[in-house]
């Protein structure tokens, strides 16, 4: 893609995803991620004039000096948004392939934090970590963010949802808003979803697409792994291989939410093909509605 | 079964190359969908059929190959032709008895015309090896069996009856010693079937073997013996030097003994004729020719069926096949 595709496809997005940040989620995402009003920072060598009640007696007498804890109001958020850039992504049988469409959801929820005058980061991952961006605040860092999220042109091709939360972890300690968009086609990243979804308040935001979640049956079909490359025949007129393959879907994708509610993450579906800025809206709805 | 133009079996060899090239050129061509990921479908096994893919591929190759050997077109002999090229062995026995010398048969006598028809015979044949025994008082073999007709012409050119006035062979007619004679002469021979042609004008008077004997050593050993009897009813002309240095004409009365040439024809399966003048002589050997020539032709007969019916239809039947399945079970994407 030449630079002035991408500004123009940056510029695109912007106008769009600016519409409905400013008309339909007007709030919501306000409401939604507030801040946490004041926070702790750290503790400093007590000073003569400062306040006794905020002497950490603890560290005291420890320390055998007297320390006070210090206080900082958090004003602003971090919005992270880590988008899984795997080839798996290239699939799309409705309108748009996954990647747009997580694409479009990252630019959203990036612009709605910039009017929120929150700081937002980016990662982005396929088997191994592809780009970071630290979280920033204002128009032009967002405007970034959306360039390098059009134009990036992923190394890798597989998927390691593990490895990018891991390193996500590492390099954000402070508390944030974290959006894993992904299709979650990986397995084997419980534990860093489960230590990321405690410190962060982590959101799944699931891409899906119908045509891979059932086989319609039309025959022998080649397919070819997106990851890896390989191909493979599958008789799709044959119903035992149908059925089987839907119920392995269903079982892996039972087994995900399983994990993300005992993980105590929330998660968004967007399914190719329907409106994410609905899904989104609702999601928030939900979430001001339980806070 | 042949084949009427072989050159389309070429193709044969041809079309595993032809079958690879389309295989890598399709890999290139048709692009598989590309899917998130296999993980999951792989647990399915992917379908019974889906190892059946590569069926209609090998059908229409199958089918290819039959069409090519339908163009080749595939004959079948009815008619077996081993024995075509198998000839039979041919003796010609021929009296030189000075009483050949009449002069009833044209050209000149009856030796010269007894000469020339068999040699028109011999000419007449082809892969058949003849031989010919001579004979008067005694019997000896002028040319044994060969194939070469241009020798065996020459050496019966040079037949003459001065063997006999020379006194180099008793004069007389020994048929019995001629027939043994052409009879141990094919008694090796491998042919199937073995001829000997006794041609005569007089009666046995010499020799140690009876011809009756003879044969039955010709019937034993499976030998057919035509005989002909040369000689006009009744008088015939006979030369004889005058006492002025001149010729001068005889007539002797013509005596065959043809009681025993028809028993020795019919004792051993062949056939006794009466060659009246040298025309009738020649339609003597004309009918030997034929008698003896009508089994090759039968076994030389070829017929051809086509074949190449059956081989197409298989090809089609297989190229159906192939379309059915292609259209419903095993269709394929892309």
């Amino acid at each position: 893609m030449e630079t002035r595709d991408i500004l123009k496809k940056v510029r695109q997005i912007e106008i769009k995803t600016r519409g409905i940040v400013e008309e339909i989620f007007s709030g919501e995402y306000h409401s939604v991620f507030k801040g946490r009003g004041i926070e702790f920072a750290e503790v400093r060598e007590y000073i003569p004039g400062d306040d006794i009640r905020s002497v950490d007696w603890n560290v005291t007498a420890r320390m055998g000096h007297p320390y006070v804890k210090i206080f900082e109001e958090e004003r602003e958020l971090t919005l992270m948004l880590l988008c899984d850039f795997s080839s798996s992504g290239y699939f799309g049988s409705q309108r748009q392939l996954k990647i747009e469409a997580a694409i479009e959801v990252a630019a959203l929820l990036a612009f709605s934090a910039l009017k929120n005058h929150d700081k937002v980061g980016l990662l982005l991952f396929t088997d191994s970590i592809e780009k970071y961006v630290p979280p920033k605040k204002g128009r032009t860092h967002v405007l970034r963010i959306l360039r390098e999220l059009i134009s990036f042109q992923p190394e890798k091709a597989g998927t390691n949802i593990g490895e990018a939360l891991k390193y996500f972890s590492r390099v954000q300690s402070r508390r944030s808003i974290a959006f894993l968009i992904s299709d979650f086609w990986d397995q084997g990243f419980d534990d860093p979803l489960r230590l990321v979804g405690k410190k962060h308040d982590l959101i799944a935001l699931r891409l899906s697409d119908p045509r891979e979640e059932t086989l319609p049956p039309v025959g022998l079909v080649k397919l070819q792994d997106a990851e890896t490359g390989e191909d493979f025949w599958v008789d799709t007129f044959d119903p035992a291989v149908r059925n089987t393959y839907d119920q392995a879907v269903r079982a892996r994708r039972n087994k995900l939410d399983r994990l993300l509610r005992t993980s105590g993450v929330d998660t968004v579906e967007v399914r190719a093909g329907e409106d994410y800025v609905q899904a989104l809206s609702k999601f928030f709805r939900m979430r001001a509605r339980r806070k | 079964m042949d084949f009427r133009d072989p050159g389309w079996l070429a193709l044969l060899l041809l079309i595993p190359f032809l079958a690879l090239y389309l295989k890598l050129r399709g890999k290139r061509r048709k692009i598989p969908f590309r899917f998130p990921t296999l993980e999951v479908l792989r647990s399915t096994g992917g379908g019974k059929w889906a190892r059946w893919r590569w069926l209609p591929v090998a059908l229409r190759w199958t089918a290819i190959a039959l069409i090519a050997v339908a163009l080749a077109r595939p004959q079948k002999l009815t008619q077996e032709s081993n024995v075509s090229t198998e000839g039979i062995d041919i003796m010609l026995a021929l009296d030189i008895s000075t009483s050949m010398l009449a002069e009833d048969f044209q050209p000149k006598n009856r030796l010269e015309a007894a000469k020339l028809v068999a040699s028109e015979f011999v000419t007449g044949r082809s892969s058949d090896q003849i031989g010919l025994v001579v004979f008067a008082g005694q019997s000896f073999t002028q040319c044994p069996l060969t194939l070469d007709y241009e020798l065996l012409k020459q050496l019966l050119d040079r037949v003459n009856v001065e063997l006999v006035t020379g006194g180099a062979i008793e004069d007389g007619t020994a048929i019995g010693m001629a027939m043994a004679n052409g009879v141990n002469r094919l008694r090796a021979s491998q042919a199937k079937s073995r001829v000997l042609i006794l041609l005569t004008d007089g009666q046995n008077n010499r020799g140690e073997i009876d011809p009756v004997t003879a044969a039955q050593a010709a019937k034993a050993l499976g030998i057919r013996i035509y005989t002909i009897g040369v000689g006009t009813e009744g008088y015939a002309p006979y030369p004889v030097r005058d006492p002025w240095g001149g010729i001068a004409y005889q007539q002797v009365p013509v005596k065959i003994d043809e009681e025993l040439l028809r028993q020795v024809a019919d004792e051993t399966g062949g056939k006794y004729f009466r060659a009246t003048d040298a025309e009738t002589l020649r339609k003597v050997y004309r009918e030997i020719d034929q008698l003896e020539k009508s089994k090759i032709r039968v076994h030389q007969y070829r017929q051809h069926a086509e074949l190449f019916g059956s081989w197409l239809g298989w090809a089609l039947a297989l190229l159906l096949v192939e379309l059915i399945l292609t259209a419903t079970r095993l269709r394929t994407m892309p």
